[in-house]
């Protein structure tokens, strides 16, 4: 799920940057520093959308860095437990599939695959219904359900099942291609 | 108490369905068929619904096992939380009830059978069921079962768990990042690389191979049968529980508390309960003491619950059964029996002031000595009372002889009875020195104010405390001390005195004295 949300960082500046533009260097570093970042509090910080504020800068001793406490606005992303991705399938395996949804890495295990598909091993390993019909291989996009989520500090990992109703291949990239 | 029924059953029931096979021994023994303890767990669980809280070495003893085999079984059961142990050095206990020294001497023999290896302190292990948590880890484990079948059966929201044979070492898919590896589709263990097995395909497939085509389908089919079977077969247990729902479930409370209160209701209970337990009592004490407690206020309770009958009914008959109760209760213990006595002599004494003062709520305690008086002789009431009194003051010696006799006596006057009954009483509490508040009104009656009287009070409120603590009883105590005192001023000036000396016993124990001196 997506979040607009807003946070507050201690922005650390060099003293080289300080002259005219040495907001826009702020923003830029803020970006730079925080874009793509994982807390396991908040999610992954997709994208900066504004600042807020710049507080006071703090030259600290001996060093001539600046510190800058900085408000900005964030596009964050948060999966939680029970939440219906879409994801793109990134590694098939025995013991099941890998997906990415965004910057979070899913893992689909064999036994919460539907029982009609069936592990085929060879050059592009996959899971196959029994009439071929349903084929799910390495880029192949799935709708998927999570329902166990691991945050760590800076890294959240799940577990999803298309095991369920209106869960499983959205689309063959073999079919368009 | 009267629910303690169906919670016995439940806990029979649970012995029967989940500790059948349990067996309790050391893994490194090795398997012969004469060391198999199956089985042990059910016997002793079994023992323990019939008992309350229970010395260990006692248990042992009835159970014909080994103390060890025993703690080993009890222990297992500590930990599945359906017994709460209790340990403690006996001789700290024993030296505040007795003296320091006596507790060394007297309180060692009892406990020489087992015990830590300190010379005078042993510690004692105590256990008891603990019904309301029996009833949740019951429940639990059964929706715990329930829950694991069927999240198998529907592979729903299950984390699949991965298990490394070598090390079995455990992840869940939760780590999978972690376990892959680029150069085969399996993960792998991360100390020991070794191929790792899902877990619930080993739980389901064990006896099915590894075919993978039908494997799946095959264990979807034995996963509904487990769940089926176990629905059927549990199905007593989990009728049970629904049974016990409602129902308070009995508590014993700690190991202190408990013994405080067995003290004061354990007779009121029946004698099979009361016998356990005052075993045990008795095993800290190493005295007949708290018996005489116990005996006390049980039949405060009993002839209360008289009283209160017959003065609903007003008829002679349900003081009769009372009496034959009282006759009973004596025949089945000598020493106990005493002391009741004793206490009915002291409702005696309430009786004639009752019926001096001729109002009814004052009356309340000495229905049966009344009883005796109308069936022997009605006028007799007041030179009854005289007559014990006098006897109970010269012949203590003769106690004994009559003690014997009593039981014999059913057919003897009622009256006669008492009177011996009462002596005897008196006699042990003279020798132990030890007086409780009927006494202090038979001597004043006597007009023989000991100062012995007033200086034990505190070994007399053991058994006087621990009645406050149960409801019922504490009441009681306090209806018929508040009753003295208004009697005695219709009373003659004998009873008068009877009665200054009631309320000054009671003010004693109102002001709990009993915890100053006891401390």
């Amino acid at each position: 799920m997506f979040f607009h949300i807003v946070l507050e960082r201690n922005m650390q500046l060099h003293p080289r940057h300080f002259g005219r533009d040495l907001r826009d260097k702020l923003v830029a570093k803020l970006m730079k520093d925080v874009e793509g970042t994982c807390s396991g509090r908040h999610g992954f910080i997709v994208a900066i959308t504004g600042i807020e504020s710049v507080g006071k800068g703090l030259i600290r001793d001996g060093t001539g860095f600046v510190t800058f406490p900085v408000k900005y606005q964030c596009v964050v992303f948060r999966p939680f437990k029970g939440e219906i991705l879409e994801a793109v399938v990134t590694m098939v395996n025995k013991m099941g599939f890998f997906a990415e949804a965004g910057p979070v890495q899913i893992f689909v295990s064999n036994h919460l695959i539907p029982d009609d598909m069936e592990f085929q091993t060879g050059d592009m390993p996959n899971y196959t219904t029994s009439d071929g019909s349903v084929k799910i291989q390495k880029d192949s996009e799935v709708r998927l359900k999570i329902i166990g989520t691991r945050v760590d500090a800076t890294e959240i990992f799940c577990i999803g099942t298309i095991k369920d109703d209106f869960l499983g291949v959205i689309s063959d990239p073999g079919a368009t291609s | 108490m009267g629910s303690i029924e169906p919670f016995n059953r439940l806990v029979k029931l649970a012995a029967r369905a989940f500790y059948d096979d349990i067996t309790t021994k050391g893994e490194n023994q090795p398997k012969t068929g004469r060391s198999d303890n199956r089985g042990i767990a059910v016997v002793v669980l079994d023992a323990l619904t019939r008992r309350q809280w229970v010395r260990e070495e006692d248990l042992a003893k009835d159970l014909k096992l080994h103390t060890k085999q025993l703690r080993r079984t009890l222990r297992f059961f500590e930990e599945e939380k359906l017994v709460t142990r209790d340990h403690r050095k006996e001789t700290a206990k024993g030296a505040k009830i007795y003296n320091a020294a006596v507790a060394a001497t007297a309180d060692g023999q009892p406990n020489g059978r087992e015990g830590d290896e300190k010379l005078k302190m042993h510690t004692h292990s105590y256990c008891c069921l603990d019904y309301s948590q029996i009833y949740d880890v019951v429940r639990y484990r059964l929706q715990r079962m329930r829950k694991k079948l069927k999240d198998e059966l529907e592979s729903k929201n299950t984390v699949q768990e991965y298990i490394c044979p070598n090390c079995s070492k455990r992840y869940t898919a939760l780590d999978a990042l972690r376990l892959i590896t680029t150069y085969d589709e399996y993960f792998h263990c991360e100390s020991c690389n070794g191929v790792l097995v899902a877990e619930s395909d080993k739980f389901a497939a064990q006896e099915l191979g590894d075919g993978d085509d039908n494997a799946r389908r095959r264990r979807h089919e034995k996963l509904k049968d487990m769940l089926t079977k176990m629905e059927e077969q549990l199905k007593p247990l989990i009728d049970q529980l629904g049974r016990v729902k409602d129902l308070p479930a009995p508590e014993f409370g700690s190991l202190q508390a408990w013994e405080l209160r067995a003290n004061v209701a354990g007779r009121s209970n029946g004698d099979p309960n009361a016998n356990d337990p005052s075993k045990s009592s008795l095993g800290f004490g190493g005295t007949p003491m708290p018996y005489v407690g116990e005996t006390k206020v049980t039949f405060l309770a009993s002839s209360v619950y008289l009283q209160n009958l017959s003065i609903l009914h007003g008829c002679l008959e349900v003081i009769l059964l009372a009496r034959n109760f009282l006759l009973l209760l004596w025949k089945l213990k000598a020493r106990d029996c005493q002391v009741e006595v004793a206490f009915s002599g002291v409702d005696d004494k309430g009786d004639v002031k009752s019926l001096n003062t001729s109002t009814p709520m004052k009356v309340l305690p000495p229905w049966m000595i009344k009883e005796g008086m109308n069936l022997t002789k009605e006028q007799r009431g007041e030179t009854k009372i005289e007559t014990k009194m006098g006897s109970t003051s010269t012949t203590s010696e003769l106690s004994d002889d009559k003690k014997s006799t009593i039981v014999n006596d059913e057919s003897k006057n009622i009256q006669d009875e008492y009177v011996k009954a009462y002596y005897a009483a008196l006699l042990m509490r003279q020798r132990e020195q030890e007086e409780t508040v009927k006494k202090e009104e038979q001597e004043s009656s006597n007009a023989t104010m000991s100062n012995d009287v007033y200086n034990t009070p505190s070994e007399r409120q053991v058994g006087m405390k621990s009645k406050r603590d149960d409801d019922y009883e504490g009441d009681d105590v306090e209806w018929e001390e508040e009753a003295a005192p208004p009697a005695a001023g219709g009373g003659t000036s004998e009873h008068y005195k009877v009665d200054l000396n009631v309320e000054a016993e009671a003010s004693e124990e109102d002001e709990d004295e009993i915890d100053w001196e006891e401390g």
